[in-house]
């Protein structure tokens, strides 16, 4: 036996690396798929409106083609796409604006739609139909991709005038191996979150059975723009480090490359590290700077002491956007939202924990106002719920472990709660690729905690408020039971049986008013 | 106590009670706590008793309303039976008192007879009267023979009973030896307290009682209510009471509760404790003295050892060394004697064993 190994050996494209594992960007699981598919476009959608200042209206329709197979096209009223860089943000992976951009968004890595389009690639075969009106043109196109090369495939392409006012995304695809699902995990859960956690957006949803769900926006206010800023040094690894010194540095030294991109370093903490790595020639340019010295940079950023980085590159959604969005869409009967000042984690990355808890009324209840589930946990990041592995979240197992006995919630699974737990951050720590769940870092789980322990206090007061109130009367009317037998009693006791009804008059009134 | 004393009493703490009402203010009436941080072991006078502390019991308090409420009915009923000179048990109490509290209420004056116990406690500590004044039964246990003639005044007739004449049963001890019951004549020099009724039967048998002119009693275990009460009215007539029980924690007991009162019933106090009882045996130092008795000891069990240890904690009895002695052979030697173990000789020996006793002063404080 004597054959080559390396005779097939070829280098793959990340196309290709995606398209064998698709799973890492959420398609795994029929349902799963579906609701990514609408997740992905639906997140570009609102990204690029707060980006171009355009108060949100995103249309989803998505409809049965055949067993497992949908169609699903989504709408947007944002700036639309230039022709130039349409093919490229849907047809090839890891491009995109969001791309290496230190900025809170939805989306991060730049893979969603591109992804989106090899999911239907890859099902059907079929190309997915776009349509962008971007300032007065509009333009018409099929979308494939060439998967060995990582490029786009433009077809069919139409180009039009049309008024500049006429803006907006049409993202339009078939797509198998999907299914559609009315559960907690389905299209409608995920967009129903949607509109929770952006008040400002109106989101319509035409469902396959022809029903339409319209969640208009609560209200007229664009949120505002998260300031893009700087990597701390705390908030980065090695392979961050080396990302940054991609390229553009040819001229400068690594010294003034680490105070000219990152927030916080002096030329005194340059030298500081100095000290720490002296093997480290900071003199080099940052491009030749080997993954050995990242390393090490990198654990030195962990032994200097550092100004914790500015924490207005965070934009919550704010205590009363939420609590508007949870009496609009909920209809509870009572709303706690917390307000929280950002926090930091990993010593460099700030955050904002947001939690709302809507409890009583319609909350978990179906259009018959029959109790249709117990307690539920709505996790979000960055303004996107996230609807799928929720054991694995720090969210979930925070929730889970708080005692909520202690709130007067016996049980949270039985009762009419709905928590909302929001996670903003420039970079928010998901376990994975798919962006469902985050990942349990010991500053944000805390902070999780504390924030729902709040919130749990108030609805705390307002259940043992209503308690109270109901004890009151039943205590009233226990005493008052007795007084009847006692005034008789009495009566006779004191050899004064003419006076029972005096008696009993006497005490009827003390107790109406000791516990009125 | 007189029986108008107590009426007088019930009807007083019902007009205070009204009286409260009239002004508006919630019906209360205060009662000594009995939890066991306010049992005290009165040093002068030799019995537990209740120290200062004092609870305030009022209507209009969810958690107080009903057990006032049954206090009041129980204070009331008690009035009536004292009306009616009739007598009952506090179970008879329960029935006379467990029915509904009107149609639309879905719950009963008395649900259960243990609710009743506590609150003829707090009645007794109130008013400072016994169950027996407020014409409650308690069971009877306890049997008495010797030269003492009683005059019973029961159930509208008066009857004469002489305990020298009860041939081989005894009489037995009433619970109540206050309302109604008078001495007529007392001949006996003292009384003898024998804790098994076995050893009362082979002392009657005896007539041990008529030879050294004494007052037989046996409380059959631990002395009933009633029991207590006889002996303490005698040792007021001035008779001096030796006990006489097994050599084991629980024979000590019995002395002990007879002696200053139990921690149960130390709202009671003087009444039912009998602080000038002298012990007779059995004890441990009696082997040195007999001999015999070495063979005849039987392993204590768990609880005597762990009563004995509770024992020799209570400041009452480990203020005499005596006592902390005879505890500790137990302990150490982890043996008992019963009483029984008296007649091991000869059966005549155990009225032998007293007399020589009560001569040489060989009792214990």
């Amino acid at each position: 036996m004597d054959h080559d190994i390396f005779g097939e050996f070829r280098e793959y494209s990340v196309a290709e690396f995606f398209k064998k594992n698709r799973q890492m960007l959420g398609f795994s699981g029929k349902v799963r798929s579906l609701t990514t598919i609408v997740h992905e476009y639906a997140t570009n959608s609102l990204d690029a409106c707060d980006e171009a200042r355009i108060l949100p209206e995103i249309e989803v329709w998505v409809a049965e083609e055949g067993e497992e197979r949908y169609r699903v096209k989504v709408r947007d009223n944002g700036p639309g796409i230039p022709e130039k860089l349409l093919a490229s943000a849907l047809a090839t992976m890891l491009s995109g604006t969001k791309f290496n951009r230190y900025v809170q968004q939805r989306g991060q890595q730049g893979i969603g739609a591109t992804g989106c389009t090899m999911y239907a690639l890859i099902t059907t075969g079929q190309p997915v139909k776009v349509v962008s009106k971007h300032k007065g043109t509009a333009i018409k196109c099929s979308l494939g991709i060439d998967f060995k090369q990582n490029r786009p495939i433009v077809s069919d392409l139409i180009k039009e005038d049309c008024s500049p006012d006429d803006h907006g995304l049409e993202v339009e695809g078939t797509f198998a191996d999907v299914k559609y699902e009315k559960s907690g995990y389905g299209v409608g859960e995920y967009l129903k979150r949607t509109a929770i956690a952006n008040p400002h957006a109106t989101i319509i949803f035409n469902s396959p059975e022809g029903e339409r769900f319209t969640y208009p926006r609560s209200i007229d206010a664009i949120p505002r723009k998260a300031r893009e800023v700087q990597p701390h040094p705390l908030g980065i690894g090695p392979n961050d480090l080396l990302d940054l010194t991609k390229g553009k540095y040819e001229s400068t030294k690594l010294s003034s490359f680490l105070q000219n991109e990152f927030t916080r370093v002096s030329l005194n903490k340059v030298k500081e590290l100095q000290e720490l790595v002296p093997e480290v020639d900071f003199n080099m340019k940052p491009s030749e700077l080997t993954w050995e010295q990242a390393e090490k940079l990198v654990a030195a950023f962990k032994k200097v002491k550092w100004i914790a980085p500015e924490t207005d590159s965070v934009v919550p959604i704010s205590t009363s956007q939420i609590e508007k969005s949870l009496r609009n869409i909920l209809n509870p009967e009572i709303v706690y939202v917390t307000e929280r000042p950002p926090k930091i984690y990993r010593g460099g990355i700030p955050f904002v924990v947001e939690v709302g808890i809507a409890y009583g009324g319609d909350v978990n209840k179906d259009k018959e106002g029959k109790p249709a589930s117990g307690g539920v946990v709505m996790r979000f990041a960055n303004r996107a719920p996230l609807l799928f592995d929720a054991g694995g979240c720090a969210i979930t197992q925070t929730v889970k472990d708080i005692d909520w006995k202690r709130y007067e919630l016996r049980n949270f699974d039985d009762e009419p709660v709905a928590l909302l737990v929001h996670v903003v951050s420039v970079h928010v720590p998901y376990t994975s690729a798919g962006k469902q769940s985050i990942s349990a870092e010991d500053d944000l789980v805390d902070e999780i905690r504390n924030a729902v322990m709040e919130a749990g206090r108030q609805v705390q007061r307002h259940l043992s408020g209503k308690r109270k109130e109901k004890e009151k009367v039943s205590k009233k009317a226990a005493i008052l039971r007795y007084v009847n037998q006692i005034s008789g009693d009495l009566s006779e006791l004191a050899d004064e049986v003419k006076k029972k009804e005096k008696l009993r008059a006497n005490l009827e009134k003390m107790v109406q008013e000791r516990f009125e | 106590m007189a029986e108008k004393e107590t009426l007088e009493k019930l009807t007083g703490l019902g007009k205070t009670m009204v009286e409260q009402v009239d002004k508006g203010k919630s019906p209360t009436f205060e009662a000594s706590l009995r939890s066991k941080g306010n049992i005290e072991f009165d040093k002068s006078v030799g019995f537990l008793r209740l120290g200062d502390k004092k609870e305030e019991r009022t209507f209009l308090n969810v958690s107080q309303a009903r057990t006032f409420m049954q206090t009041v009915a129980v204070a009331n009923k008690a009035k009536k039976f004292l009306a009616e000179d009739l007598h009952t048990s506090i179970r008879g109490l329960y029935y006379q008192l467990k029915f509904s509290l009107g149609e639309d209420i879905d719950e009963s004056l008395f649900e259960e007879q243990s609710e009743s116990n506590a609150l003829v406690e707090d009645l007794e500590v109130a008013l400072s009267v016994k169950r027996e004044d407020l014409h409650l039964t308690t069971d009877r246990k306890g049997v008495v023979a010797g030269n003492m003639i009683v005059k019973d005044n029961f159930a509208g007739e008066q009857t004469e009973i002489d305990c020298a004449q009860q041939g081989r049963s005894g009489w037995m001890i009433p619970s109540d030896v206050d309302n109604g019951m008078e001495f007529v004549d007392i001949k006996a020099k003292y009384v003898l307290v024998v804790e098994k009724d076995a050893l009362w039967q082979r002392l009657n048998e005896d007539r041990f009682w008529k030879k050294d002119n004494c007052i037989l009693i046996t409380p059959k275990g631990q002395a009933s209510r009633g029991t207590r009460r006889l002996i303490r009215r005698l040792a007021d007539k001035g008779l001096p009471v030796y006990v006489f029980t097994d050599c084991d924690a629980w024979g000590w007991y019995i002395y002990w509760t007879i002696k200053t009162g139990s921690m149960n019933l130390a709202y009671l106090g003087r009444d039912f404790s009998i602080p000038e009882a002298k012990f007779l045996g059995v004890t441990m130092s009696d082997i040195e003295k007999f001999p015999f008795l070495k063979k005849l000891t039987i392993k204590a069990k768990e609880i005597d050892i762990k009563r004995a240890e509770e024992m020799i904690s209570y400041p009452w009895i480990n203020m005499h060394p005596e006592w902390v002695s005879e505890l500790n052979k137990v302990l150490k030697t982890g043996q008992k004697i019963e009483q029984d173990a008296l007649q091991g000789e000869r059966l005549t020996f155990v009225g032998e064993y007293i007399r020589q006793k009560i001569k040489n002063k060989e009792w214990l404080p």
